[in-house]
């Protein structure tokens, strides 16, 4: 096996193409606001969840800034609770639960099936909307008064701040709906769309990360539904099933959250192994290893995922019986978590290996989840977690899962399937350099968060003792190190749009069907209707080309 | 890729024929994709009711003695009707489907009639139970409970009475807004059903509000135990 | 392509697709489980202790669930059609159910484990209930 050389000369030319790409069939706004293709409704969804990711960025950066100096050095104590809400809110609903699924996953997802689109292309379109809904729902809940509960609105705290709440929790609901249609529309979709050949162990691994997220979104998101709109009914009109002063019990609203939001950790992460499946076997050219395991790991993380909620609630006063159990199910999801750190690295051993920029971010990822993952187990184990429950330790934890591992595949797939998406390339210098800037700057940021959460630094202050303040201030260096990172690459692909050089047919020389469409897609994807023959992930194949 | 039109086959009698979706191959590509699609959903309503039944059995087991008293208020008679009412408008809901499987025009829309008759009625006692409630001051999303004492006299003296009643307005208020909407889509099938639009070839859309009709009766078959007859 | 009878694929055809057949219930078999629902209506209400009086205790309440329970059976089989339908539809709809016996086992299993402090090993230590006041 050698390294795969894309053939660059042979570049398409736009006279040579049997259809008009569909970033060329039509033109004009609503060829774009009403579009059913699934491509260009990823790539709104990519727009859209890309701004979510900078505001919720820009809000991290004034959080860090703030925590420069014990006394906190921009904010007002309680406008300091209504920015780390909005950033939660920001980071987790609107950006990170649909980053994936219904950005990539809409736009490579009926490629690597070859079909020529979703099953439910109009259910797409509307889950966009709702999403869109969504957000502006929850932009106005800032406006009018902000929301300073974090973004698990506990109550009865939520129940007596700002009014607020109502139009988030609504906001929440709606795009909880949202992420439901866009599951349940990829669940049909691999069930009925797939290319004649195509069994279900044909696969790529991509397709079953994102059927194991789709089942978590329709089956969990529902009970996180009707929890939002009883908070809201709560808030609105007292009926008391969460509220304490009216006979209800707050540890409920717990469990109905966390029913919903444990699951919804893994809504976020299992794409994310998917596209680093894809990443890792394309740039090492090496079939995937313990293909099976990976694709039996996807489900079984997804079905041990509504087991374990009760982790999040060891300090609130469920009873010890549950908390046991609790605790030794957490400790299940370790071992599929672990089944896929060991087939990536093994897929990347032997291989040839190319260092391109998505196998960079790949390789980030690699690193930081095995930080988060295995501090998952340290939190999941009950008698450390008494000790390290709401503290910086935590935080530092779900950032290395949802920051450094969720939001850095989702940037290793923007990389990988960029040239494919919009037929450009972006320069391969620049992107390496914001990928170790990322890598550098995320642990700059999180590993000293570890530190003084270990010694009791309690998440959430606008303030703390003088003792931790120079934990802080490197958090806050590698916090600017990450915002640079991420400018840089928002630059470098932006400029790319324009001025890169026109990308090859097969970039990156993947052997999935979502690289023999032409490049960038038709309209229906492909030239002709595509049939599975040959073996999954075949290099051998694949390198002639 | 496909550059065919393919149709379903439409039976004779001023039937409208119906053209598959470009992007799938076959009618029973999308016939069963739409289906798959239908059951999921109907999976997202179980798990958004589920929660509240969740919280229902939660709390009885906080305060039986509440629940007990709170559901005697209620007309178990009134709910009894109710059920009646529901499970007929799910056979002749059974028998619309049917109907339009055998392209019978006709009976699909009378049988469509009855399914909304019967949702009517439904609602009319449903607007009955509530406003009576409402009366006796038994009505806490205007934010103020206080059940009249010739009314309630059980009620004094308990703990959180308007716990059981709160829970009661949000189980079938939520329960009752997935009637209308079941009646404007059964509405909207009889407008099409007239016209011809549903035959043998193709009957979706009656199939899948079917299911919807059924899921809504599904849930009124626990909450009718659960709320009127609380032991 | 399409399993229809018409196999000319040129450009801008129509074809006629035959491929969909589905299961068509008699009226006898409806008509029969709607009797068998009423019938089990009325039985739900017999036996419930606010009607009869009956002193079932706390089967009362599992009584009436049980009976619920095989009218849900009937309206799915039957009404929906899920005796006949695909494996995934079904397991499409009934795999909610199992994954919402989980959020009712574990709720359960909270608030009926918490009043003992210690109930895997030493000596037990009861402490206040949540709702006793
Ligand atoms: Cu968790």
């Amino acid at each position: 096996m050698t390294t795969y050389v894309p053939d660059i000369e042979k570049a398409p030319e736009a006279g040579s193409r049997k259809e008009p790409s569909y970033l060329d069939v039509t033109k004009g706004f609503w060829s774009w606001a009403g579009t059913l293709d699934h491509k260009r409704i990823g790539l709104m969804y990519l727009v859209g969840v890309t701004a979510a990711f900078l505001c919720g960025g820009i809000l991290a950066l004034l959080i860090r800034l703030h925590l420069w100096t014990p006394d906190g050095a921009i904010f007002e104590n309680a406008v300091y609770n209504q920015v780390f809400t909005l950033h939660g809110v920001f980071m987790v609903f609107i950006f990170i639960i649909p980053a994936i699924p219904a950005s990539l996953g809409n736009f490579v997802l009926p490629l690597m099936l070859g079909a020529p689109d979703v099953a439910l292309p109009r259910l797409n379109l509307a889950s966009f909307y709702l999403w869109l809904t969504g957000t502006i729902m929850a932009i106005y809940s800032i406006l009018s008064g902000a929301v300073d509960t974090g973004w698990t609105f506990y109550t009865p705290y939520s129940l007596q701040t700002q009014q607020a709440v109502v139009s988030m929790g609504l906001a929440v609901f709606t795009l909880g709906f949202s992420s439901i249609f866009t599951g349940l529309n990829f669940i049909v979709t691999i069930h009925k769309m797939r290319a004649r050949g195509q069994t279900w162990f044909k696969l790529p691994l991509f397709c079953w990360a994102i059927y194991a997220t789709s089942v978590l979104q329709v089956l969990a998101t529902p009970v996180l539904g009707i929890t939002v709109l009883l908070l809201a009914f709560e808030h609105l009109y007292h009926i008391g099933i969460f509220d304490p002063a009216h006979g209800g019990d707050p540890v409920l609203f717990q469990h109905f959250f966390w029913f919903y939001s444990h699951p919804a950790v893994y809504i976020m992460i299992l794409p994310a192994m998917g596209v680093i499946s894809e990443v890792v076997t394309v740039h090492s050219r090496k079939p995937l290893f313990g293909y099976k395991l990976l694709a039996f790991s996807s489900i079984s993380i997804a079905v041990i995922s509504f087991l374990v909620w009760g982790h999040h609630m060891f300090t609130s006063g469920e009873s010890e019986f549950v908390m046991l159990a609790f605790s030794f199910l957490t400790m299940l999801v370790a071992i599929p978590t672990a089944i896929k750190e060991f087939s990536w690295v093994a897929t990347i051993w032997g291989g040839s290996v190319a260092l391109t920029a998505p196998m960079l971010y790949a390789i980030a990822f690699l690193i930081i989840f095995a930080i988060g993952g295995l501090t998952g187990v340290f939190l999941g184990t009950l008698s450390v977690d008494i000790h390290l429950h709401d503290t910086y330790f935590v935080v530092a934890h779900f950032h290395a899962v949802m920051m450094g591992s969720t939001a850095l595949a989702f940037f290793a797939g923007v990389h990988h399937w960029w040239p494919k998406m919009f037929g450009r390339m972006y320069n391969e210098t620049l992107a390496k350099i914001s990928a170790i800037l990322i890598l550098v700057g995320f642990n700059v940021t999180f590993l000293p968060q570890f530190a003084m959460g270990s010694q009791g630094m309690p998440r959430r202050y606008a303030t703390y003792i003088p003792e931790w303040q120079i934990y802080h201030q490197w958090s806050t260096v590698g916090a600017v190190i990450l915002g640079i990172g991420f400018a840089l690459m928002l630059g470098y692909l932006i400029h790319s749009l324009f001025a890169g050089r026109k990308a090859a047919a097969n970039e990156w020389g993947g052997v999935t069907m979502d690289w023999e469409s032409p490049t960038p897609p038709n309209l229906y994807n492909f030239d002709e209707e595509p049939v599975v023959t040959g073996e999954l992930y075949d290099y051998g194949h694949g390198a002639k080309h | 890729m496909g550059h065919s039109t393919i149709v379903t086959p439409t039976p004779q009698g001023g039937f409208q024929t119906h053209t598959v979706a470009h992007h799938f191959k076959t009618a029973e590509q999308e016939f069963q994709s739409a289906k798959l699609a239908f059951w999921l959903f109907l999976a997202t309503e179980v798990m958004l009711f589920g929660g509240l039944f969740a919280a229902y059995i939660y709390y009885h087991d906080v305060y039986p003695e509440t629940f007990q008293k709170g559901g005697a208020l209620l007309d178990w008679k009134l709910g009894a009707l109710n059920t009646g009412l529901l499970l007929t408008s799910s056979w002749t809901m059974a028998m619309g489907v049917r109907a339009s499987q055998l392209s019978q025009r006709k009976q699909l829309v009378w049988w469509l009639v009855a399914t909304v008759v019967c949702a009517a009625g439904f609602m009319v006692v449903k607007y009955i139970e509530y406003s009576t409630k409402y009366h006796h001051g038994i009505f806490a999303f205007t934010g103020l409970f206080s059940p009249d004492d010739h009314y309630a006299p059980d009620l004094q003296g308990l703990a959180y009475p308007q716990l059981y009643f709160n829970l009661y307005f949000t189980m079938t208020g939520i329960h009752g807004l997935h009637v209308l909407i079941g009646m404007i889509a059964i509405a909207w099938l009889i407008w099409r059903g007239a016209q011809g639009r549903f035959h043998s070839g193709w009957y979706t859309p009656v199939e899948l509000v079917g299911l919807y009709w059924h899921v809504v009766d599904l849930i009124w078959i626990f909450l009718f135990p659960l709320l009127y007859l609380v032991p | 392509m399409a399993h229809g009878t018409d196999t000319s694929h040129g450009h801008g055809d129509t074809v006629v697709d035959h491929s969909h057949h589905a299961h068509v219930c008699s009226f006898q078999a409806f008509f029969g489980i709607y009797v068998t629902l009423l019938f089990l209506t009325f039985v739900t209400v017999a036996i419930a202790e606010p009607v009869s009086g009956l002193h079932l205790g706390s089967a009362s309440m599992l009584v009436a669930m049980a009976v619920a329970a095989v009218k849900a059976a009937l309206v799915m089989t039957v009404f929906m059609h899920l005796r006949w339908d695909t494996a995934m539809n079904n397991l499409a709809f009934l795999g909610s159910l199992i994954f919402l016996s989980l959020l009712f086992l574990f709720t359960l299993a909270d608030h009926s484990t918490r009043q003992v402090a210690d109930p895997i090993g030493g000596t037990p230590v009861e402490v206040k209930r949540f709702g006793q006041d």
